[in-house]
């Protein structure tokens, strides 16, 4: 499965396939295009991705979190190119037998994905200028471009 | 060597190009491309490299028949 998508991500497609008999719980988090950002209008996101390495990274990702909780179904898949307003950027769907392993690994896969994987928002607004956002900025903390502080550690 | 570059970097440098100087390692390379851009000199800073589809650290040997993919910070989601 490609965890990268050009077009538009089929979350209902997606949600059929998280569906497993030992499963008892399916958290679903989808990343969506606000109208709004550093006060002003947002028209659209576009996103780039060095794709082999993302695609590479975000398997070993889903791989960790399945390891990590015991996971039935880990997806994780996130647009490139142009995304509109209340669409989806990023989907992550994780299945496990109990409520909390499907929560806290779901929380695991989006931000490391969002921390780690090669991928790069420009936001475009209304008023036709436009600006790469959302760096992370944990090296202003950590002092290394690979460490980071994530939210699932609760820091 | 051939260098990629992504995102913000694009502002910067072109989306491809080749250096010729010898340089010896990815710090070099940082150095060398921050002393000929020096307004992209604190995001070159942040920034990973990677040859081969992986991430490779500053004391990297390049090589000329290197491709090198540098990484700006990441910002997906």
């Amino acid at each position: 499965m490609n965890h990268l998508s050009a077009h538009t991500i089929d979350i209902p497609a997606l949600l059929a396939m998280a569906h497993h008999p030992k499963a008892g719980a399916v958290v679903l988090f989808s990343g969506e295009t606000r109208d709004n950002s550093h006060g002003k209008e947002v028209s659209y996101l576009e996103y780039e991705a060095q794709e082999a390495l993302a695609e590479k990274m975000m398997a070993d990702i889903l791989q960790q979190a399945k390891e990590k909780w015991q996971l039935n179904v880990a997806i994780a898949v996130h647009r490139t190119g142009k995304v509109p307003v209340s669409e989806t950027a990023v989907v992550v769907i994780t299945a496990s037998a109990h409520r909390s392993e499907a929560y806290a690994a779901n929380r695991f896969i989006i931000d490391k994905i969002k921390h780690e994987a090669p991928i790069w928002k420009c936001e475009y607004f209304t008023d036709g200028s436009k600006e790469w956002g959302g760096n992370c900025n944990c090296r202003e903390i950590t002092g290394d471009v690979n460490k980071h502080v994530y939210e699932f550690e609760g820091k | 060597m051939k260098i990629y570059t992504y995102a913000i970097l694009k502002d910067y440098f072109d989306k491809e190009f080749i250096v010729d100087e010898q340089l010896v390692t990815v710090q070099d390379l940082n150095n060398f491309l921050s002393q000929h851009n020096p307004a992209a000199a604190t995001i070159l800073s942040a920034c990973r490299y990677a040859v081969k589809d992986n991430f490779v650290t500053d004391d990297f040997i390049l090589t000329t028949e290197d491709s090198i993919h540098i990484i700006p910070p990441s910002s997906g989601g």
